[in-house]
């Protein structure tokens, strides 16, 4: 992976509502944003960035590129992440909510083969403080530092940013692997990346109820990760879902063979604690968590 | 969204999957036209599933009976569900009966086959035989052939059901569907294969792009996203601080504090992340006026706890937006809906209206500014998560409720 602060970054959906905020705020933290694309506005300039109407025009008038965060509505996400596979673009940022899952295994059949990293989709992105924004975390809320940050969730990865800053615990980078049923990269991909990051020290993993992705990660981490994790689950008391009766959705469960009680906070916080994985009660706790695992002074 | 049956068994019609002669049934008095000889089954048009067990369905030999019977299951809630139509179908004597579905699966992050040759009411035995075969790649019907390996099937059956299941895969994705289910497959004497029941549900994110499915179901639209986020969640009914929070996170982890802190959540409310490719402005303000004032109209609500995380609305703009709504909710209260209310407003003199105390906490640019405008109205606002929610269980706990 490659998030270097000079690498070279594309928007897709410059001229889309959330694109044209936030590709300046990209710009202005120092991202290398080379070339947007929005089709009709080819020829253009934004924000000091040349506007192309397809991806390949992009490549072939401001070379290869590294990165892609794409703002697209929906229903075009699909696409948009396609065209940018097929120019040659190996890091995809879907910041876009609510695409159709069938739009993501269609999406994902492809990222495989192609070996492409897919961030989201429902995803703020990246932020390497200091350095680089791939997507619309708020700055203001992180500092350079040595905590890496995964989450699955927008404003509450904020949040947790803020109590790390505000306690003088900087951090390498905080990723949102996206809040839709089915996203693209996962928690060990992550755990894996951060473990080998020479920048980050600890690493906090924010999970929420649904799915099984905590419990995968904290037997991923048990397994593979040397580096001290901390983790928080959101929804302890969040209404359970009212499936109920509901064969298929049962046996989905069942076919990964996981039990029915999957996806609980319970459930999650059990497998972070049977895998010795520190997990903290609420946001304010993580700070403190996470100096005891750098056994630094945790009085304030 | 969730096909009734006989809209599930519309679609299996169309695709080519065997489904019986049947007749919707809107009143008890259409069976007088039915044109499906007797005998048939009447089954109730719910959603919700095992409505076998509790006389959601009931076999008919004329029309007198059959009269009967619809009355009887129009007038029985299955989970508090009434049926608006009914479904008249034709006998079918089944020898075997499988389990067939396809569905998303989301660690997996592909379609899975799953299929039993023990299906029917007993979901149990069903799981229990239950085959699956994940569709890694591009789907061809060879997935389907070995699910029907997978499932024990020998001869004719191999192909016929993996047949079948190829129509529920294309339908699968032609559709968006999370999940296509046909519980019973029928299988007669004859080894001929019949849909006896269906179950599919239309992914709410898709939903949009197939209208003839979004169509079928009116209500659908207000059980969708953009609709979730304008509307509380009621929690408890004897709780009293309301929660409004931006994110599904934020809202959970906020929701589990004030829940520590000892307080009891009446209702929740996720106005929404910063995700959503069209997201301005506006949305976060509609949603927090429109969210605020339905928090307020609730009768036992005592605080109402606003939490919001901003990088792109500034607090202060989101400040004068929390004063101006609850200006506006204090001095025009929102049309009465209850009987009690409608009799108060009759009356000459009007009692004082209470409305819940407000607790503030927001966290973006002009902190300072918006700090100043709420303390202008006496609205608390704070910047640590942990002393608003203290704040809010506190309030609660002492009334709350400001004249």
């Amino acid at each position: 992976m490659i998030f270097a602060p000079n690498s070279n970054v594309l928007v897709q959906g410059i001229t889309e509502p959330l694109g044209s905020i936030y590709t300046p705020l990209m710009k202005a933290y120092g991202t290398n944003v080379v070339a947007g694309i929005s089709p009709g506005y080819g020829q253009q300039i934004l924000h000091d960035i040349p506007v192309f109407d397809l991806v390949e025009m992009a490549v072939s008038a401001v070379g290869a590129i590294d990165t892609t965060v794409i703002f697209v509505s929906p229903y075009a996400a699909l696409d948009a992440a396609l065209e940018a596979i097929a120019s040659g673009i190996r890091q995809i940022v879907l910041i876009t909510e609510g695409m159709p899952p069938a739009d993501m295994v269609a999406l994902l059949r492809k990222a495989e083969s192609a070996e492409t990293l897919i961030v989201g989709p429902d995803s703020p992105g990246i932020i390497v403080p200091g350095q680089l924004l791939l997507g619309i975390h708020p700055t203001e809320f992180y500092m350079p530092g040595s905590v890496g940050l995964i989450s699955r969730t927008g404003t509450l990865t904020y949040e947790i940013a803020r109590e790390l800053t505000l306690a003088g615990l900087g951090q390498s980078m905080g990723v949102c692997i996206g809040g839709d049923a089915i996203v693209g990269s996962s928690f060990p991909q992550w755990l894996q990346m951060m473990d080998e990051d020479d920048a980050t020290e600890v690493i906090v993993l924010v999970g929420e109820i649904g799915g099984d992705s905590e419990e995968a990660a904290a037997h991923y981490i048990a397994e593979a990760i040397d580096k001290p994790v901390i983790a928080y689950v959101a929804g302890r008391t969040a209404p359970k879902g009212r499936r109920m009766g509901h064969a298929g959705a049962i046996i989905a469960s069942q076919v990964a063979e996981l039990g029915t009680d999957i996806g609980s906070a319970q459930s999650k916080i059990t497998a972070f604690e049977r895998a010795k994985i520190p997990v903290a009660n609420c946001p304010s706790q993580i700070p403190t968590l996470v100096k005891k695992a750098l056994k630094l002074p945790t009085k304030k | 969204m969730d096909l009734l049956e006989y809209q599930a068994k519309e679609l299996f019609r169309n695709i080519g999957i065997p489904v019986l002669p049947a007749q919707r049934i809107d009143r008890p008095k259409d069976l007088k036209g039915l044109t499906i000889p007797y005998p048939v089954v009447l089954k109730s048009q719910v959603r919700i599933g095992g409505r076998g067990r509790v006389g959601g369905v009931k076999f008919v030999e004329n029309t007198i009976d059959a009269i009967a019977a619809a009355h009887t299951i129009f007038n029985l809630p299955i989970m508090g569900e009434y049926p608006q139509a009914l479904l008249a179908e034709a006998k079918y004597n089944a020898d075997l009966e499988f389990y067939l579905a396809v569905v998303l699966n989301r660690t997996l992050r592909r379609p899975v086959l799953l299929g039993s040759q023990q299906g029917g009411i007993d979901v149990q035995a069903a799981i229990e035989q239950m085959q699956h075969v994940i569709v890694d790649d591009q789907f061809s019907p060879y997935y389907a052939r070995r699910l029907a390996i997978k499932m024990g099937l020998r001869g004719q059956l191999i192909e016929s059901v993996s047949e079948i299941v190829e129509k529920m895969y294309q339908l699968f994705v032609q559709n968006d569907l999370d999940l296509v289910e046909i519980n019973p497959l029928g299988v007669s004497a004859k080894g001929e294969l019949m849909a006896l029941d269906g179950k599919v549900t239309v992914n709410d994110d898709a939903l949009a792009r197939h209208p003839h499915l979004a169509a079928l179901d009116p209500k659908a639209e207000q059980k969708q996203a953009a609709y979730l986020h304008e509307t509380p969640v009621v929690m408890e009914s004897d709780g009293h601080i309301g929660i409004i929070c931006n994110g599904a996170g934020l809202t959970m982890a906020t929701m589990d504090m004030v829940c520590q802190a000892g307080g009891k959540p009446a209702s929740f409310l996720n106005i929404g992340g910063e995700t959503r490719w069209d997201f301005c402005h506006t949305t976060l303000s509609q949603r927090l006026d429109s969210g605020l004032e339905l928090m307020m109209q609730h009768k036992h609500m005592r605080v109402v706890l606003i939490n919001l995380i901003s990088s792109l609305v500034p607090c202060d703009e989101i400040a004068a937006l929390i004063t101006s709504s609850l200006e506006r909710i204090k001095t025009n209260p929102p049309p009465p809906n209850t009987k009690i209310n409608k009799l108060r407003s009759t009356t000459l003199t009007l009692p004082p209206v209470r409305t819940p105390s407000l607790v503030v906490r927001l966290v973006g640019n002009q902190c300072e500014s918006a700090q100043a405008l709420l303390e202008a109205a006496q609205i608390p606002m704070l910047s640590s998560l942990d002393d608003a929610v203290m704040r809010a269980v506190v309030l609660a706990k002492s009334g709350g409720r400001s004249a």
